[in-house]
């Protein structure tokens, strides 16, 4: 395929806004090509986008259509001869996932928790959303086995077990959700900073992410550890923010990215001592992040409208649905995390959504450097993710971030930033926040950039950044990024004007970790009696199995990389 | 002044959907336009001149001078007059399931029963029904947080269960008896049941239950005064505690 005359953005490659024609031959990036030819004559070209952190698969995100039929009607879409029927707007069925996301111009997605126990459900709908490439992150903030490694100071271990539960889960990296919080909340406690000490494991929250951090260095994994901070979503919160962000500084990274992605910051700028002086620190954390280079950060932003939160965060969710007198579906994973599901409306009205909605904003505006910010909602946390193009749009437009203001709440004056920020974005920015920062920052080399041998993930866009300004065409730049012109993904045209043409599966990346053969042996003496006493399924139908990802793409890592085998890598496998 | 009249020339037994038809909908049609209006018959797409034959009289402005009649037992056809804003739509005998979905303004007239999810979610206007009603009338679907907000719904005969499920606003009145459950989970809004029912108001925070009957009560609401209403006695009660709600509830008969 060769796509024509497009005014290409490719950060990655020092590309910015070059009318330059491209080249996919089988699936990748090339230097030339044969057959059919696209026309993007003078119109944005960008690399397929990248969401870093979305829920879009496993046991909470159908929990969140289970409770809320209300919400399947939002999104009715009939069949047709190439797309299966759609449902749901927060939190949409499979198919619908797959082709949203496609029509805005993402090809790349990936679902950020899911418990080992419940990650075969999550590869069940991973398999079934078309087009995008996913993976999925594994929960190890609460788990037993991390715990009582992490009290015995045995890194090793840890590491150990870091690689069986990717390997178990099929997961793709190492997600913690309010560390130590999810075992607490099995005894209806939580805990409440980084000192506290989890019931019955005598270990802090500090110690759990220091060595989970270090574990995923010494295995080398492609993506850092992924944090959702302890106190999320409590005024006066940002306090727990830096001081866990310092308590990783020291941590010596061991690829060329950061040592820690901060997952939905805006749910952690919080000042204030309670909701009635709340207000915005996004400013604080934005200067943190600009006075230091070992974090990244996606933004969570909210938007005003239908939102349905779901998290790992237990007792968070609990505090939501007293707090809005909400439905609530709460859970317990057996020795390993708790989650609930709330789903609430964000009013423009209400003083704290209005404040939120402004953090969002601030953290990426005041953030200087674009590739320590991805740009999400949190889908659907903050909002569903086909409202990306709403939050460029006020990312890009000084003058429609003064529209909206005038219609939200008064409170946004006085107790945040953002009316003062005359920062506007360009495409530049926006590409790397969408494309290549979040393919840096997981680690996948193929994705977000359009160099040679680079993914055949392409998005064409119906504007022509020569001629418009976006800060004053800010309606048309969000219509275009919400149907783009071509979508492109693995070389085949997937999307045209919103339309799905074509729905190929996509694949599923997962990390395959090697660790020293003394050290699976110890692990798996201690997961055996674990399994015995406690669990309610034996451990051979605990690993997901390889007939649950039909297209998958192992990313190896851990000790076989460094020794050029992985003998390694296949004790863990048998002894499973 | 438009009169649209469909009548069923078929008896059919699979269910209708003819949210089409409507005073919104047909206002500014011509005769052969209505005729090629669509509708689903079980899972076929057809269209409404498949199913009935169809009269017009007269010219409309819009649909606030539009008046359909239906003529026959339309108890299998659903969602007549969904998001009507103005005009009226009169059922000569029973109407279906889902009649005034989300209306917004105009009246329907029922002169049979009618089906299930009667008025669901609407927000103003009228529906009168001369027979009885089904379950969830003014109810919110399932999932919802709230059911009417507005309106007024007026049901001669009997209704089913969960009358009024979720009420946010406007009012219901049932001269005869209720099923279980009335005003499930009320926010707002006022119900009146002229005959007996069945544990009213459960998880009810806001808004107004009458029961001219008996009523056996649930255990969370706490007994206040009595109270003198046009000459009749009823014993008020505030709940549900549950909730630490703050509806009212009037019953004639406690039992």
């Amino acid at each position: 395929m060769i796509i024509r005359g497009g005014i290409v953005y490719d950060p990655a490659n020092g590309i910015y806004g070059e009318e330059m024609d491209l080249f996919i031959e089988g699936g990748r990036i090339a230097e030339e090509a044969a057959g059919p030819e696209l026309d993007a004559s003078g119109l944005l070209v960008m690399p397929g986008g990248v969401d870093a952190h979305s829920h879009i698969a496993g046991t909470k995100v159908n929990t969140g259509r289970i409770m809320r039929p209300d919400d399947s009607r939002m999104g009715t879409e009939p069949r047709n001869p190439v797309c299966r029927p759609c449902t749901g707007y927060t939190v949409p069925n499979c198919y619908a996932i797959g082709y949203r996301y496609a029509r805005m111009g993402y090809t790349t997605a990936f679902e950020a928790a899911t418990p080992i126990i419940n990650a075969r459900h999550t590869h069940e709908e991973l398999e079934e959303i078309p087009i995008l490439d996913k993976g999925a992150l594994t929960l190890f903030g609460s788990n037993w086995t991390v715990l009582e490694c992490v009290r015995d100071k045995d890194l090793a271990k840890l590491a150990a077990y870091v690689a069986w539960g990717l390997r178990a889960s099929r997961g793709y990296g190492v997600k913690i959700v309010n560390p130590g919080g999810g075992e607490a909340w099995g005894f209806g406690a939580n805990v409440k900073g980084l000192y506290d000490t989890v019931p019955n494991f005598d270990v802090t929250p500090a110690e759990i992410i220091e060595s989970l951090a270090k574990a995923n260095e010494m295995l080398g994994l492609p993506h850092s550890i992924h944090l959702h901070f302890n106190n999320l979503g409590k005024p006066g919160n940002y306090t727990t923010a830096i001081e866990t962000l310092d308590l990783l500084k020291g941590v010596q990274a061991s690829r060329m990215r950061q040592v820690v992605h901060i997952a939905h910051m805006q749910f952690s700028a919080y000042g204030g001592t309670g909701w009635k002086d709340f207000e915005s620190k996004g400013p604080a954390i934005a200067d943190y992040f600009n006075r230091h280079s070992h974090a990244t950060m996606d933004l969570g932003m909210v938007l005003f409208g239908p939102a349905t939160t779901m998290t790992a965060d237990g007792p968070l969710e609990y505090a939501n649905s007293r707090l809005l007198h909400a439905k609530w579906a709460n859970c317990d994973y057996e020795l390993e995390d708790s989650s609930g599901v709330v789903p609430l409306v964000y009013g423009r009205k209400m003083p704290i959504n209005a404040i939120q909605w402004a953090i969002g904003l601030e953290l990426a505006l005041m953030t200087k450097d674009p590739w320590k910010v991805i740009m999400t909602t949190d889908h659907p946390n903050g909002a569903p993710f086909v409202n990306y193009p709403e939050v460029i749009a006020l990312l890009m437009s000084r003058p429609k971030r003064e529209e909206e203001i005038a219609t939200v709440h008064e409170l946004v004056k006085s107790r945040t930033a953002l009316p003062t920020l005359e920062r506007e974005m360009d495409w530049t920015d926006i590409a790397v926040m969408t494309r290549a920062g979040p393919a840096r920052i997981l680690g996948l080399e193929d994705k977000g950039h359009l160099g040679k041998g680079a993914d055949g993930d392409v998005a064409v866009y119906n504007l022509r950044p020569d001629e418009i300004d976006p800060s004053r065409d800010h309606a048309l730049v969000k219509a275009a990024l919400a149907k783009a012109r071509y979508t492109i993904k693995g070389g085949t045209l997937v999307a045209r004007d919103g339309e799905i043409l074509s729905a190929p599966p996509g694949r599923t990346y997962w990390v395959d970790a090697g660790v020293a053969e003394a050290d699976a042996n110890r692990l798996m003496a201690d997961l055996k009696d674990k399994f015995d006493r406690y669990y309610s399924i034996q451990i051979s139908n605990y690993m997901v199995q390889d007939a649950y990802i039909s297209h998958p793409n192992v990313i190896r890592a851990g000790l076989q990389v460094r020794e050029g085998e992985d003998r390694s890598s296949h004790a863990l496998a048998r002894e499973a | 002044m438009k009169t649209i009249r469909l009548s069923l020339t078929t008896e059919e037994t699979v269910p209708i959907e003819a949210e089409r038809i409507s005073p919104d909908q047909m206002a500014g049609l011509e005769l052969d336009q209505i005729k090629c209006l669509e509708a689903w018959l079980g899972n076929r797409r057809i269209t409404l001149d498949a199913l009935f034959s169809i009269q017009v009289e007269g010219e409309a402005q819009g649909p606030e001078s539009t008046t359909i009649v239906l003529e026959g037992d339309f108890s299998r056809v659903k969602r007549v007059g969904e998001r009507m804003t103005a005009g009226s739509v009169i059922a000569k005998g029973n109407l279906g399931m889902h009649a005034g979905n989300n209306m917004i303004g105009g009246d329907i007239h029922i002169m049979g029963d009618a089906g299930d999810w009667l008025g669901r979610e609407m927000r103003g206007g009228k529906i009168v029904v001369d027979g009885d009603a089904g379950n969830y009338v003014g109810a919110g679907y399932r999932g919802e947080r709230c059911g009417m907000r507005g309106g007024d719904i007026v049901i001669a005969g009997s209704a089913g269960a969960f009358l009024g499920e979720h009420l946010c606003g406007g009012s219901i009145r049932v001269e005869g008896n209720c099923g279980d459950f009335p005003g499930a989970a009320n926010q707002g809004g006022s119900i009146f049941i002229g005959g007996s029912t069945h544990l009213p108001g459960a998880e009810m925070v806001k808004g107004s239950i009458i029961v001219g009957g008996h009523a056996h009560m649930l255990p969370s609401f706490v007994r206040m005064e009595d109270v003198e209403m046009e000459g009749e006695r009823f014993v008020k009660f505030s709940g549900d505690l549950v909730e630490n709600g703050k509806g009212e509830i009037l019953v004639a008969e406690t039992v």
